[in-house]
């Protein structure tokens, strides 16, 4: 151990006030004098150590300030979604032997968990200006569809366990080999895992959606799809859906929510989303038109949000899908085509000529969106 | 080589979990940091077309699209993957086949100056007490890597950065410790000599694999709610902030115990009465309450040399870096 026990080189550095010299006048002096030093040679020492040092070792000193106040050097983000802030603070208590619990209560089965293409990006268009060559590009779930399987329905009692469980099984199946949705729940309430959340699933296909900020343009990679193991019924405000069921969606939603600071405004269903490019009408797909639980699984709502795809993208709809849905729908709708007649007015343009210009813009995302990659979907029931 | 411009010095602590630069900027010392981890992305032309727009750095290879640094952390937690770690245990990773091409890229993107002329100093860790662990081999190979980039390299001990960046009041005369992923280093100096110095294996990343274990959460998103939201005080209703403090402690007492084994030796022990300071740096100290923890906890391992003045390093994320710098800017 080489020690500098004595007080006068320790006290000839004190005075050294540049904290870079005074290391160096120490590191001569442990150079020059390797053991420890009596202390009657202290003096000498470092005498000897400010003569190295004067003699032009040292280069000049400088004046350190606190690093602390220094900015951080600005670095590269992909954007994030905004936040929500009516969130419910759930987290995952226990995974183990294929299941899942979290601390609301939600226990999701693994087993039939399939992997599918990875999310990496999606492009996002914001709302005030949309630039169909450089959209946003974000990575996280930004919302949920709610589907129907649209799969046969046993009587739900329990003469019909058997039936009710090997049906499930079945549908299980059918959409894990086609990778149609991330979450099924059964009949009985039990959640299933089957894409992997952080996997695009092949769910809603040609589909729009927008909250505050930004649009949506097919919804397979930015939104998480969940599948109920129902039909649906067109009697208003009827869900089709058990208890059991609408309870783990719920929870499930809370915590996919909690997740990903997923908005409520963004918990919507198939039918609010799907659109049909060919005749540029929306509602090519009617699972949840008109009688999905929003209230019961702790959202508002939804069916009163205007589709973007009328307003923004210039989508109509005809007496078939107003038809197929429910009257809360409608009152969507209703300030959809308030909204696109407002904005022809501002443009100085006919509705027809507003929505042929909304239109040619919705054909260019789609065709930089299909020359990046296809866009998929899988030949679910719920058409 | 003396440093004659104050601004061709850089101080590179080559961490288990980051890897940070110092350097002068004017009158102000500056930093850079990456986290020095990878992660590999399924290669497609528009993932890789993005990344170059974002200046998000990677590399492709083969069928993988490599992301290193910063922006590792938040793919991985969108892929739900674990992030490849260049070092594991302060060391390079001997079971990671790309671990030194990936720090090298890490490093090269963050010594973007001309290289000529530059003294670099760079952190390496210490032995754990009692072992005779070889580091020649990891610090032989990070010299090399750096010496090819064209800089004239020197080493430093991680604790003695620590001693060099905060105890310049007492001649660099104390206790350094860093807490780091890795490791936690510790020295022990007096008038700028290291006189002891010896590392121990539990560290941040000790802590988020155990804690990752227990709560079925993966070890790399135990790390972001640790460094998001962790604190000592109060009450944890969250299964995952209870088995962070649980492992903390554990970490903290592995610590003591070890500074008290290492003072037990007579030739370890200080020759003067002063009371040593101790400053703690690095970002597994970096929640709220650790320091009063820790006080606590060495309060009752009674150590057998008086400590003084025990704190936190003014900006514990940096002082190692600064620490390097700053023997960079001492060496003549």
């Amino acid at each position: 151990m080489r020690l500098f026990a004595f007080k006068s080189v320790e006290a000839q550095a004190g005075e050294i006030s540049d904290p870079i010299m005074r290391l160096r006048f120490l590191k001569v002096c442990a150079a020059a004098y390797p053991e420890p030093m009596p202390v009657k040679r202290n003096k000498g020492v470092a005498w000897f150590c400010f003569a190295l040092l004067l003699a032009g070792l040292l280069a000049p000193g400088y004046q350190a300030s606190d690093g602390g106040n220094t900015p951080a050097p600005r670095a590269p983000r992909l954007s994030s979604q905004g936040a929500a802030t009516d969130l419910a603070k759930v987290w995952l208590v226990d995974k183990s032997n294929g299941f899942e619990s979290y601390s609301n209560g939600l226990r999701i089965d693994d087993r039939y968990e399939v992997a599918n293409e990875t999310r990496v990006f999606y492009p996002v268009y914001h709302r005030a200006h949309v630039d169909v060559t450089e959209p946003e590009w974000r990575s996280e779930p930004a919302g949920i569809v709610y589907h129907t399987t649209e799969s046969d329905q046993a009587v739900f009692d329990a003469e019909n366990n058997a039936n009710l469980k090997r049906i499930g099984r079945d549908v299980l199946n059918f959409i894990r080999d086609r990778r149609c949705y991330h979450f099924m729940i059964d009949r009985f309430g039990q959640v299933y895992r089957v894409v992997r959340e952080s996997d695009v699933a092949f769910h809603a296909g040609n589909s729009i959606w927008g909250d505050d900020q930004v649009y949506y343009v097919n919804l397979n990679a930015s939104f998480l799809g969940i599948a109920f193991e129902t039909q649906t019924l067109r009697v208003e405000d009827l869900p089709s859906a058990n208890a059991a069921q609408i309870h783990s969606a719920h929870v499930l939603t809370e915590m996919l929510r909690s997740k990903y600071r997923i908005a409520a405004e963004n918990c919507v269903t198939h039918a609010q989303v799907s659109v049909n490019p060919d005749n540029m009408r929306i509602g090519y797909h009617t699972d949840w038109a008109g009688n999905f639980p929003f209230l019961d699984l702790g959202l508002k709502d939804n069916y009163a949000i205007p589709p973007p795809s009328i307003y923004a993208f210039g989508f109509t709809y005809d007496p078939i899908f107003v038809h197929a849905t429910g009257v809360r729908l409608w009152e969507g709708l209703v300030l959809a085509d308030d909204q696109t007649r407002s904005h022809a007015l501002a443009a100085g343009a006919t509705v027809a000529q507003y929505r042929t210009g909304l239109r040619r813009e919705y054909k260019e995302i789609l065709k930089t969106l299909k020359e990046a990659e296809s866009v998929k979907e899988a030949p679910h029931a719920s058409s | 080589m003396p440093v004659h411009d104050k601004r061709s010095a850089i101080g590179l602590d080559i961490g288990t979990s980051r890897v940070c630069r110092a350097q002068i900027a004017g009158e102000e010392f500056q930093y850079e940091t990456q986290l020095n981890a990878f992660v590999s992305l399924p290669y497609s032309k528009i993932t890789e077309n993005i990344l170059e727009k974002e200046r998000v750095p990677h590399s492709v290879l083969g069928s993988e699209i490599i992301v290193h640094g910063n922006e590792s952390d938040r793919f991985a937690d969108l892929l739900n993957v674990e992030t490849r770690r260049t070092m594991s245990k302060g060391l390079l990773n001997s079971s990671e086949p790309a671990s030194l091409d990936m720090l090298r890229k890490i490093i090269d993107s963050l010594l973007t100056n001309s290289k000529e002329r530059y003294k670099l100093c760079f952190t390496v860790p210490a032995a754990p007490l009692g072992a005779e662990e070889n580091l020649t081999y990891h610090e032989a190979t990070l010299k090399r890597v750096l010496s090819d980039m064209g800089y004239h390299v020197s080493s430093i001990n991680e604790g003695l950065a620590v001693i060099y960046s905060e105890l310049e009041s007492s001649n660099y005369t104390g206790i350094g410790i860093s807490c780091g992923g890795g490791l936690c280093n510790v020295c022990v100096a007096y008038l700028s000599v290291p006189v002891l110095s010896f590392s121990v294996p539990r560290a941040g990343d000790y802590i988020d694999m155990s804690a990752a274990s227990i709560t079925g959460e993966r070890a790399n998103r135990v790390r972001m709610t640790k460094e998001d939201s962790f604190h000592f005080n109060g009450f944890f209703a969250d299964k995952l902030q209870q088995a962070l403090s649980v492992y903390y402690d554990e970490m903290i007492q592995s610590l003591v115990h070890a500074l008290k084994q290492a003072f037990a030796n007579p030739r370890n022990l200080p020759k003067q009465n002063r009371p040593l300071p101790i400053v703690i740096s690095g970002g597994t100290a970096l929640p709220a309450g650790f320091l009063a923890r820790f006080e606590k906890i060495l309060l009752e391992a009674e150590l057998p040399i008086p400590t003084a003045d025990i704190r936190l390093a003014a900006d514990p994320l940096h002082t190692s870096a600064r620490g390097a710098l700053v023997a960079a800017l001492s060496e003549a």
